[in-house]
């Protein structure tokens, strides 16, 4: 049921018009002055500005862009070793994984490693992509992530969306301690293994929960944090 | 900080650069009359036509032309919005002001498509008889005071005939014709419908729009615009000048009010609402339309040059006017009180877009009401008032009084109402048991 309103006829006073009229001057003014006397925060989080003097709420979309929340799936990334190369391995288990089939990987063998594999071709079609994360989950090398923290930004030609590894391959490096090309007899010079070896972490126990995130963000944390509240239950 | 220091910087620059252009256009009407007179002429044509153009073609139409900037970048400061500011000149969005070109490119490069069973002549003739005598009604507004200027004297107006109020009154009601025919030349239902509106509303504010200014010619003795701002300098109350809002605070009420009607423009936009009927000018495209739409804002622009030449004292800066008087050189003092004339008429159109923004559109019979049932009752008692203590007292001295008291009238009423009505007990009814209740 709607609202009850009361219907009642104007009295005197607001059929005279002009005292609410000149109240509402007074607010528009006011609104007006602030507004354009002082300059607007531009901060992207719009509820952490400062909108005591100017209000305006506005984001400038291309220039400014609100940030994403911790964990959003963005672009992906295929993440590069310390010395530039990509992480992937060229296993096929995300292009298997994939239920939208937009992952295409040729693989190629790494010249002076019995082993080794690189892929030739990393091409993600961004048009295919459902954005599910599977890819993430798939990795057994951490090669591929979604934390760019932005969204495939628009192109005016679908051959624009297609991704290839060169492209893909961006964002900071990330080694860890037992990556193989670190421990086994590798076509890395000494210096660099020292140097590769000296950034590397220690690989998280359950897969990539931690570190597959938005730098700054972590699962762990967000747990242990819940348990000092005491809503471990939950 | 920058922005606050920045907007009055820009505030002061605006206002010394109106200084400058109007000692500009003194000095070229000068010209323009020493011309007339090598000539043979009388001095005043020369001046008359270069003011012409100064005033007209340039004053008039780039305050137009900005006005349309205006109101996006205004209107969205009011309700806290950025405002247009997509079009960059080198990185810099100038303050939306090259919106202007893009507006201009765009209504003259548009298609101008005709309906086919238009009456020919009359729907060419429409858009002019909108524009050109709203453009016209600036003629024979008094933007600054006679000077002398190399041996010559010249005044910033283009006319200056004795009727001056009556020939505002005749063109403005020349001006309905433009809106009526051109919703009937184009022959659609919709538009006429339209254009039946304007009329019955512009003829309707026309008679509280004339009886308004009544008083004024009855406390000024004259209907002539320049001698109205001569007399607004007069001191009546002490120092206090006799200003047309201080003798007349109801008549520029009521007149403000009535040709803020007459402009067609929210609150009072019934002629044209794109839910409904889409408006008068609905046939017309290109630049046609451009000149409907550019006649609105130059209404806005005369609307605030009449009110401010009639009621906010004509040219007289009021602040320090004594001393510039008598330190200033003549020709510079003129041309600040120019500047302080359109420094007034930029207040009155910012305050126009302020009153477009804080009202809900009236409904049809609202606004007959208003202009038969309010405004012209006040109209007629603010002529009886006037009339009686001008009177009484030939001095204006209790007319201003009077002017006092309605000042502070209306100032008492609008505080002591500043509290809310209260809403009753109308929201925790509807959900609660009274709900149910009624429905058994």
């Amino acid at each position: 049921m709607p609202y009850q309103l009361e219907n009642q006829p104007a009295n005197v006073r607001e059929s005279m018009y002009f005292p609410e009229i000149f109240r509402a001057i007074g607010l528009v003014v006011t609104t007006f002055w602030r507004n354009a006397f002082f300059s607007r925060d531009e901060n992207p989080d719009i509820l952490e500005r400062d909108r005591s003097r100017n209000r305006v709420s506005t984001i400038q979309y291309p220039e400014e862009k609100a940030p994403y929340p911790p964990g959003y799936r963005g672009l992906h990334r295929l993440v590069p070793r310390p010395d530039g190369s990509p992480r992937c391995v060229a296993c096929f288990m995300c292009a298997t994984a994939c239920p939208a089939q937009c992952i295409y990987i040729e693989a190629g063998e790494v010249e002076g490693d019995p082993i080794e594999k690189y892929p030739k071709q990393f091409v993600i079609d961004e048009l295919r992509c459902v954005v599910c994360g599977f890819c993430v989950e798939a990795c057994p090398k951490d090669a591929i992530r979604m934390d760019t923290g932005d969204h495939p930004p628009p192109t005016y030609t679908r051959e624009g969306q297609i991704y290839d590894e060169k492209r893909l391959l961006r964002g900071p490096p990330v080694s860890y301690e037992k990556d193989p090309w670190l421990v086994r007899p590798s076509r890395l010079s000494e210096a660099m293994l020292k140097l590769d070896r000296a950034s590397a972490r220690p690989y998280g126990v359950d897969g990539g929960d931690e570190y597959a995130q938005t730098p700054g963000f972590s699962v762990r944390q967000l747990a242990a944090e819940a348990r000092a509240r005491g809503e471990a239950g939950k | 900080m920058k922005r606050f220091f920045g907007m009055w910087a820009v505030i002061g620059a605006v206002l010394a650069g109106l200084v400058g252009i109007f000692y500009a256009f003194y000095v070229l009407a000068a010209l323009g009359a020493k011309g007339a007179v090598a000539l043979g002429l009388p001095g005043f044509f020369g001046s008359s036509i270069v003011n012409a153009v100064t005033l007209m073609a340039v004053t008039l139409m780039t305050l137009a032309a900005l006005l349309t900037v205006a109101e996006r970048k205004w209107s969205a400061a009011m309700q806290d919005r950025i405002g247009a500011n997509r079009i960059k000149v080198f990185g810099s969005a100038l303050g939306g002001v090259p919106y202007l070109l893009a507006d201009a490119l765009k209504m003259l490069t548009k298609e101008s498509t005709f309906p086919a069973a238009r009456s020919k002549f009359l729907f060419e003739l429409a858009p002019v008889l909108a524009f050109s005598p709203t453009f016209a009604l600036f003629a024979v507004i008094p933007v600054g005071p006679e000077v002398l200027v190399f041996g010559q004297n010249v005044g910033m107006w283009v006319a200056n005939p004795d009727a001056g109020l009556l020939w505002i009154f005749a063109l403005a009601g020349i001006s309905v014709y433009g809106t009526t025919l051109a919703g009937w030349a184009s022959n659609n239902r919709v538009g006429l419908l339209g254009a039946v509106r304007a009329s019955a509303q512009m003829i309707s504010y026309e008679v509280s729009l004339g009886l308004s200014l009544v008083g004024v010619m009855i406390a000024y003795r004259t209907v002539s615009l320049q001698q109205m701002a001569i007399a607004q300098g007069v001191a009546v109350l002490g120092p206090v000048p006799a200003l047309g809002i201080l003798l007349q605070p109801l008549g520029f009420l009521v007149f403000f009010t009535s040709a803020f009607a007459e402009t067609k423009r929210a609150p009072f936009d019934l002629p044209e609402g794109e839910s409904e009927i889409v408006g008068y000018f609905l046939e017309y495209s290109g630049m046609k339309f451009g000149l409907l739409f550019l006649a609105e804002f130059v209404e806005i622009a005369v609307l605030a040059a009449v009110t401010a030449a009639v009621f906010l004292g004509g040219w007289h800066p009021i602040f320090f006017e004594g001393w510039m008087k008598a330190n200033l050189p003549p020709v510079l003092f003129a041309a600040v009180c120019a500047a302080s004339f359109l420094a007034k008429v930029i207040f009155l159109t910012w305050l126009q877009l302020i009153i477009r923004w804080l009202l809900p559109r009236f409904r049809y019979d609202q606004i007959q009401g208003l202009c038969w049932k309010l405004l012209l009752p006040a109209a007629i008692a603010n002529v009886f008032v006037t009339g009686a203590a001008v009177l009484i007292d030939p001095t204006l001295t209790l007319l201003a009084w009077i002017g006092v008291a309605e000042i502070a009238l209306i100032f008492g009423i609008t505080l002591a109402s500043s509290k809310p009505r209260a809403v009753g007990h109308a929201h925790g009814d509807a959900h609660g048991h009274a709900a149910p209740a009624a429905g058994h």
